[in-house]
């Protein structure tokens, strides 16, 4: 090659790159300033955003969870795909919440679009941090989180307060009924059959929500306004998480290579709790549940209930969201060993209202790894054994398992309203610890 | 190197006081419908006067009074029981371990809350009067204590005491109340965590240091960000010549070059950086695939130089669309006011000194094997690794899934083994010549290479430790098209 004719090719591409270049950095700062009027509801995407490569294409056995997640990935639009499938991560996977998601302030900033960001009017609780001497209102929860000075940056696993940020994914009041079907066969797949619990408790669960809608809450409520997101590629290989929750609700399957590997933090709250009937459908959402920890706790004789008192009050869960890796040390109550083995049965059973919210398969697998470690699990309660007045509380905590049920003032409604959710020590998130 | 530092210090300041102007207030973040106490805290040269707000249901759960309808009259049957107790458990303490003198005004009944996530509760306010001990400066005292205060959280394990600086006449610079931390359980160990209290800046500088943290672990994870300063660095200590990489030009000079290119790339970063932080919308997507365009462009310009002599300035440029991706980070956070500027401020030191680091890692092997003749060999290899690596993530992120992408995110994961390499290079390389030298018996230097030594001899005997002319200092083969293969 002639030292002439590589001189002049050069000159060109470097005169295309330089081209390119400024053409690169006007789109850039031309993006930048044009506000975002796309009516896209991706606008959680805070940490969110999509980067490597995510696809919905990957092998996948029929009729896994994988499988019907890509079905149900197949069935959206490109902007709805967008901002459904996400990056795994746990910055990602711990965007869950007890509240609606119009209730959680701040948070998914991106705050861009329209979809999914909150009402003005709900940020009632938020401290007007620049007035001197206003009165920050005691209802500004949560306190160490994302308003205090950068302290929740470090997402240290002692965790400031229960803070938490918007869900990421689509909400189902984006999807149409074809893409809906889709969606609840995938939440079927994932949630499992167990009677009352599971797929079926999920169902009254929504219901549950529509009927705070239709009954004071307003449009806040209702399942329009819960979240599903895919987490990762959803495939038989690599790490992704199914991600589905709303009010009083979070649903969190990480899979790795085709395997379950952690259920949870799994959060099931109710209110109304109790009977209740929507669209001429009787429900009583978390029924098993709570006959299930009143069962065990009238099971145990008044010197075991002495010993599984705790000391403290607990108006609220110890592990709620944002609280992540920040297990106690120390287990609390009574051993289950002391316990006759009929007690042990109703620990297990207890235990296993929440595992049996996955699918079966599953969940055997998750169940037979606690039984295993029953006689090292403690059983505490503080407040009545009924369980039904407010700062009742019962936990499980077990060398892996983590289950708090805590019992709370009306909102919506009159009349109390529980908390509960299921954490594992080692197996939240799938392991993914940062 | 003072200088460099100098202004670096400069750029950031910059940044961050053009913030300060146009920093709007944003809602905070919360996710809680759990009723919380908060103490707001007047700070005045002789005292502190701290307005305490506690939920009654709270209170009563602490105490074990039953406050029946939870009327002004309930709390006043009930009041001295409830100063005891408040009293009882407000024992602020300098950091010398001295107690401070605490009074306790009166209890008055309010309303508070939020209809649609605490519901609306009644609380009792009362206010403390906390002075530091006599004969001491109070100021001094004030600007770091204990606050000594564990009411309610001593019996009810899920509360939450909210401590905010409401005003501050000791400080000249108060410019609106902020949060100085929480008092609650530590989940883990399930003691109450106490509160220490830095008044000013104290309490920020911690969550300054968090943010330069943040910062850090955002370059150290961010491959892309790394690779493609790095690669606009390849060929940082080369001299361009007819439109090719040639001779290695003199380490000042690179360390010259090397310095502008880093600066520019923060320049431009720090900026875009404080716009999307504010809130200006990012198309986050095209950013990232303009991310992959910018390392696609450095490993075309490591290979034959496109933009010679004007690194600085193409840094710079796409260091605004790499600010961009930065300010994801800051934005999920929902910081505020002052918290946002310190912010931004910690993230960005952080960036830089990350960025410093792996600068300061990887450029000097690279000064020196940039004199050896495998070095146009290297470059061109490490600039098409780079091109692979960048076309994968562009593809990835216009939304066409591929194993490349896959494996260029993996790239973190050698960068350590890979600069152990890298330096690792330098000392065999100087063995390698010391035996072939041995073998061949010293060359002879020749003209050219005597014209050029004047200029690479310095970093080459400080290197090789070579009480002979150093061939490998300057190869005049490396201006040969040796790369066209």
């Amino acid at each position: 090659m002639t030292e002439n004719a590589s001189l002049a090719r050069r000159a060109v591409s470097r005169r295309w790159f330089l081209a390119g270049l400024s053409a690169t950095a006007l789109v850039a700062t031309g993006c930048a300033s044009e506000s975002s009027g796309s009516s896209s509801s991706s606008s959680s995407s805070g940490s969110a955003s999509a980067s490597g490569s995510l696809s919905a294409t990957g092998a996948a056995a029929a009729g896994s969870v994988a499988a019907l997640a890509q079905a149900f990935y197949a069935t959206l639009d490109d902007d709805q795909k967008a901002t459904t499938l996400l990056e795994y991560s746990l910055s990602n996977a711990a965007r869950w919440s007890n509240l609606p998601q119009g209730l959680i302030t701040g948070g998914g900033t991106g705050g861009t679009g329209g979809g999914g960001t909150p009402p003005s009017g709900a940020s009632g609780g938020t401290p007007p941090s620049g007035s001197a001497g206003g009165t920050p209102p005691s209802g500004a929860p949560g306190g160490g989180g994302s308003d205090s000075s950068g302290g929740a940056a470090t997402g240290t696993s002692s965790g400031t307060g229960g803070s938490s940020q918007a869900r990421v994914g689509i909400n189902l009041g984006e999807l149409s009924d074809k893409q809906l079907k889709a969606f609840y066969k995938l939440l079927k797949a994932a949630t499992g059959t167990a009677t009352g619990l599971g797929y079926a408790e999920v169902t009254a669960h929504l219901a549950a929500d529509d009927y705070l809608e239709a009954h004071g809450g307003g449009d806040t409520y209702g399942r329009d306004n819960f979240y599903v997101a895919l987490l990762g590629s959803p495939q038989d290989s690599g790490t992704w998480e199914f991600q589905f929750g709303g009010h009083h609700l979070a649903v969190a399957n990480t899979y790795i290579d085709g395997k379950l590997v952690g259920a949870t933090p799994s959060f099931r709250g109710i209110e109304p709790n109790g009977d209740f009937t929507q669209d001429g459908v009787k429900y009583n959402a978390l029924r098993v549940k709570e006959a299930a920890f009143t069962a065990l706790l009238a099971g145990l004789s008044s010197d075991q209930l002495a010993t599984a008192k705790l000391s403290d009050v607990y108006t609220d869960l110890v592990l709620g969201p944002g609280k992540d890796w920040a297990f106690p040390t120390d287990h609390e109550g009574i051993q289950v060993s002391s316990l006759s083995a009929r007690q042990k049965k109703l620990v297990l059973a207890t235990i296993a209202t929440y595992v049996n919210d996955i699918a079966d398969a599953d969940a055997a697998t998750i169940l037979k790894r606690y039984k295993s470690g029953l006689d090292d699990t403690y059983l505490a309660y503080s407040g009545t054994t009924a369980l039904t007045e407010k700062n009742d509380y019962i936990r499980i905590d077990g060398p892996s398992v983590w289950i708090e049920f805590s019992m709370q003032a009306g909102i919506v409604l009159s009349g109390n309203h529980p908390h509960s959710v299921w954490r594992d020590r080692t197996t939240d998130y799938g392991g993914t610890q940062s | 190197m003072v200088r460099a530092v100098r202004r670096l210090a400069a750029l950031v300041a910059v940044a961050v006081a053009s913030l300060v102007a146009v920093v709007v207030m944003a809602t905070a973040a919360s996710a809680h419908v759990v009723p919380t106490s908060t103490i707001q805290l007047a700070v005045t040269d002789a005292h502190i006067v701290a307005t305490v707000d506690i939920p009654l249901s709270d209170l009563e759960a602490a105490t074990g009074l039953d406050l029946a309808d939870e009327t002004q009259a309930d709390i006043d049957a009930h009041a001295q029981a409830i100063e005891a107790y408040l009293l009882g458990h407000f024992t602020p303490t300098s950091d010398d371990g001295q107690a401070w003198t605490v009074t306790e005004g009166s209890l008055t009944v309010g309303s508070a809350g939020n209809a649609a996530t605490t519901g609306i509760y009644d609380e009792l306010e009362t206010t403390f009067t906390l002075t530091p001990p006599a004969g001491t400066d109070a100021t001094e005292e004030e600007s770091s204590f204990d606050l000594g205060y564990d009411a309610i959280v001593d019996k009810v394990a899920t509360h939450t005491v909210i401590v905010t600086v409401a005003s501050d006449a000791t400080d000249a610079d108060f410019d609106g109340a902020y949060e100085v931390g929480t008092v609650q359980r530590d989940t883990v160990t399930n003691k109450v965590e106490g509160l220490h209290i830095d008044l000013g800046s104290g309490g920020r500088e911690s969550a300054v240091m968090d943010m330069v943290k943040l910062g850090m672990s955002h370059i150290k994870e961010g491959t892309d960000h790394q690779l493609f300063l790095l690669t606009l660095l390849l060929p940082a200590p080369l001299l361009a010549r007819n439109r090719q990489w040639s001779t290695a030009v003199s380490a000042r000079r690179a360390i010259h070059r090397i310095t502008a290119i880093t600066m520019s790339f923060t320049l431009g970063h720090s900026i875009t950086l404080a716009l999307g932080a504010l809130g200006v919308p990012v198309p986050q997507q095209l950013v990232e695939a303009a991310i992959a365009v910018s390392i696609l462009v450095a490993a075309a310009h490591a290979i034959r130089p496109l933009f010679p002599g004007r690194e600085a300035a193409v840094a710079a440029a796409f260091g605004l669309v790499h600010g961009l991706a930065f300010s994801e980070t800051l934005r999920a956070l929902d910081l505020s006011g002052t918290h946002l500027v310190l912010a931004l401020l910690g993230f960005n030191l952080g960036i830089e000194a990350m960025q410093l680091i792996v600068v300061a890692l990887v450029l000097p092997p690279l000064i020196v094997l940039a004199r050896r003749r495998g070095y146009s060999r290297f470059r061109v290899a490490a600039a098409i690794a780079t091109a692979v690596a960048a076309l994968g993530w562009l593809g990835a992120r216009l939304g066409l899934a591929n194993p490349v992408a896959d494996l260029a995110d993996q790239l973190g994961r050698i960068a350590a083994p890979a600069v152990l390499a890298l330096w690792a290079t330098v000392p065999a390389l100087v063995l390698l010549r010391k035996r072939a030298s041995v073998r061949l018996g010293q060359p002879m230097p020749n003209h050219r290479r005597l014209r050029r030594m004047r200029s690479g001899a310095v970093a080459c005997i400080e290197f090789t430790k070579a009480p002979r002319p150093c061939r490998g200092a300057k190869s005049g083969r490396s201006a040969l098209p040796q790369n066209n293969s």
